[in-house]
């Protein structure tokens, strides 16, 4: 009744002690930083503070982000080998020029930088079966995780883990598996097959490119989709049982419909992942057999760092063309993903 | 028609029985209230019924079939969820058609019920928008809509009302009684408010800690409280309950709270030296002289709503007790008056909390 003792009153808990104990260096900390935010605010006006908070960070991603594409397309511009802008003759579009052109755009053959149209294909081929098999093997796996399975803290855990490996880490584990002399190869051996010379075959590296991609990423789509997957309010799951649905329909009309945003999500990172693929593939294959696992990334590094004759412009300009491209379906995923929310 | 009947119905999860064998008999175009407080099994209960949950041991019939093993979706029973669980992505008519399509009705049939429901419900207006775009009460119709479509052997409702504000809530309530009204199905509705239980059931099934209290219609429970539990869970404001000690006084026996003794005449099964507890409802206090009062009191609180008049009084001994008066009472804050019990409507309870007197000889 009204006048009952208010049970809502609670006592000071010792944990929230502790935390105004630990509290303190911090508060110290942001004392150091109190008078001369005062002085700025003196001098600037309060109108000005928010630009200085957010000038830290400004400065930041000016330095290291806005002035390296700034300086690329500066560098994709200029010609010759010398390293300082400066020293380095302007010659305009002739390094897009060299790149782009080709007798046919469908085979690299008649390109003349037809390492660069290599790459591209390669990448293309490289990011269709990548984001593919990505976006269906995650998909498979949070639904399954996400059943009541004995083991499932276990079991999703294990899928995560590759995710915390360094790339690096990732290719060599896979190559030690792959070589000649390798685990898969003496299996083989031992059963009495014949050994496969995995880095040989052109078709074998992408398959293993994409397989080791694949197994090294796939805990992380898999983790959205299953955060997704648990969003759904089990409700919807019980009134579709009660309206009869069967379990592929509710696959197809509930489950998968309302993943949608996440499944969004996975497919525009992935895709973008996958274009950007070099370092796994680079240790595991380092691009061959020949250039058949040369992707665009890789070209852009060899061609500016790697070759004797050290291309800063051609790179640049590679790098540009990817930057477009990236540009591109970052557009595309923010016009979906707005258009899914108003819809 | 449809008859639903438990036969000693279990329900376990683990070690913790949480049913501890129901039995119960729904008939035909009744409309059935399960209410309890939180944790006393009745969602578990018509989860049951639904088959959304498994029976551990005895027996779901419905229409004079074993349905223990058979599928939700065959039973023949549409659900209301708390939440309305309608599908976010499809418009309120796709929402309405979705459990048709999946029985491959054809397009003509379901066109036509999904428009009945809708003028029925009042919702033409909504159907293709999402179910985002609609009020809680626009959502509510809905939720009962995609039930109405179905045209079910029952209705099952889980907390149908509980998301609603109180304006809302009592604006449904008269439509759910409304539509029974008009459908005359069978409808089994699961609430912890009282008040629902009272204005919509035809019959009140009362569950606590897993056994049904009581079952009957409204004011038979109201009236005869079986026991000290639905006693004080049925009525709002609830009884007045005293705990008291029994001592005989030749013609009948004393009840005896502290301070406190109450005369009353003798009730079968009271016995002397042992402990009972009376309740009187709030409405069966009457405000009377001195020399004829049961107990004096004091006002610590009195609630004026116009019509009527809450008194909340102390007395020495006792717990705190509700007076209900009609109209209005010029009642302030630490008056002390003087209170009698009425002994027609008094109940007394033995020591296990039973009933031992509905309503006293005077």
């Amino acid at each position: 009744m009204a006048f009952d003792t208010d049970p809502r009153a609670e006592p000071v808990r010792l944990s929230d002690r502790v935390y105004a104990i630990l509290a303190l260096p911090a508060m110290a900390f942001f004392r150091l930083f109190e008078w001369p935010l005062r002085f700025l605010q003196r001098i600037l006006g309060i109108g000005a503070m928010p630009y200085v908070f957010l000038f830290p960070n400004l400065a930041f991603f000016g330095i290291f982000v806005i002035t390296p594409l700034i300086l690329s397309i500066g560098f994709s511009v200029t010609g010759g080998t010398n390293l300082f802008l400066q020293d380095r003759p302007y010659v305009g579009a002739e390094q897009y020029g060299y790149l782009l052109e080709c007798g046919n755009h469908l085979d690299p053959t008649t390109c003349r930088e037809d390492r660069f149209w290599r790459a591209i294909y390669n990448t293309g081929t490289f990011v269709f079966f990548q984001v593919g098999f990505m976006v269906l093997f995650s998909l498979i796996t949070a639904l399954i995780l996400n059943r009541e399975i004995r083991g499932r803290g276990f079991f999703r855990a294990v899928f995560f883990f590759p995710v915390l490996l360094s790339p690096v880490v990732v290719a060599l584990i896979w190559k030690w598996i792959l070589l000649r002399d390798g685990v898969l190869n003496a299996a083989l051996v031992s059963m009495g097959l014949e050994r496969i010379l995995f880095f040989v075959d052109p078709t074998w590296s992408m398959f293993w490119a994409i397989f080791v991609s694949v197994w090294a990423h796939m805990g992380f789509y898999t983790l959205i989709l299953l955060a997704g997957l648990q969003a759904i309010p089990p409700d919807l799951y019980e009134a579709a049982e009660m309206d009869g649905t069967s379990k592929e329909r509710v696959f197809w009309r509930i489950t998968l419909p309302l993943l949608w945003p996440n499944m969004l999500v996975v497919i525009v990172l992935a895709l973008i992942k996958a274009v950007q693929i070099f370092d796994e593939v680079f240790v595991l294959t380092g691009g061959g057999p020949g250039t058949a696992t040369q992707f665009i990334v890789q070209y852009i590094y060899t061609t500016g760092f790697a070759n004797q004759v050290q291309n800063f412009g051609l790179a640049s300009a590679a790098s540009v063309v990817l930057g477009v491209v990236l540009f591109a379906l970052t557009i595309v995923q923010l016009a979906v993903t707005r258009r899914k929310d108003e819809g | 028609m449809t008859e639903i009947k438990l036969n000693k119905v279990v329900k376990a999860y683990g070690e913790v029985e949480v049913i501890h064998g129901i039995d119960l008999e729904i008939h035909s175009g009744e409309f059935v209230v399960f209410v309890g407080p939180s944790g006393c099994g009745k969602s578990t209960l018509l989860r049951i019924i639904a088959g959304l949950e498994k029976v551990s041991g005895g027996e779901v019939v419905i229409d004079g079939e074993v349905v223990n093993t058979v599928p939700a979706s065959e039973r023949g029973l549409a659900m209301v969820f708390q939440s309305y669980a309608l599908y976010p992505h499809m418009s309120v008519y796709k929402n309405m058609a979705f459990g048709l399509e999946n029985a491959k009705m054809p397009r003509e049939e379901i066109d036509k019920r999904v428009t009945e429901a809708a003028r029925l419900l009042q919702i033409e207006p909504y159907l293709q928008r999402r179910p985002k775009a609609l009020s809680g009460g626009q959502r509510q119709r809905v939720a009962i809509g995609r039930a109405i479509v179905r045209d079910p052997k029952a209705f099952l409702f889980d907390e149908p009302l509980s998301n609603l504000d109180a304006e809302l809530r009592v604006a449904m309530r008269k439509e759910l009684a409304g539509l029974h009204a008009k459908l005359g199905g069978t409808m089994i509705y699961v609430t912890h408010d009282q008040v629902e239980a009272m204005t919509l059931a035809d019959t009140i099934v009362v569950l606590s800690g897993g056994n049904v209290a009581q079952a009957g219609k409204p004011l038979d429970l109201y009236n005869k409280p079986r026991n000290t539990f639905v006693a004080g869970f049925i009525g709002s404001p609830r009884m007045n309950l005293v705990e008291a000690r029994v001592a005989a006084n030749g013609t009948g026996f004393d009840l005896v709270s502290g301070a406190q003794t109450i005369r009353v005449p003798e009730v079968p099964g009271l016995e002397a030296q042992s402990s009972a507890t009376y309740g009187v409802r709030p409405e069966h206090i009457a405000i009377t002289g001195e020399d004829d009062a049961d107990v004096t009191a004091t006002v610590e609180l009195s609630e004026q709503l116009g019509g009527e008049t809450y008194l909340y009084c102390s007395a020495d001994g006792l717990p705190q007790l509700t007076v209900h008066q009609l109209g209005q009472l010029p009642v302030e804050r630490g008056q002390v008056i003087h209170l009698k019990f009425d002994r027609s409507k008094m109940h007394v309870f033995g020591a296990d909390g039973n009933v031992l007197a509905n309503g006293l000889p005077t």
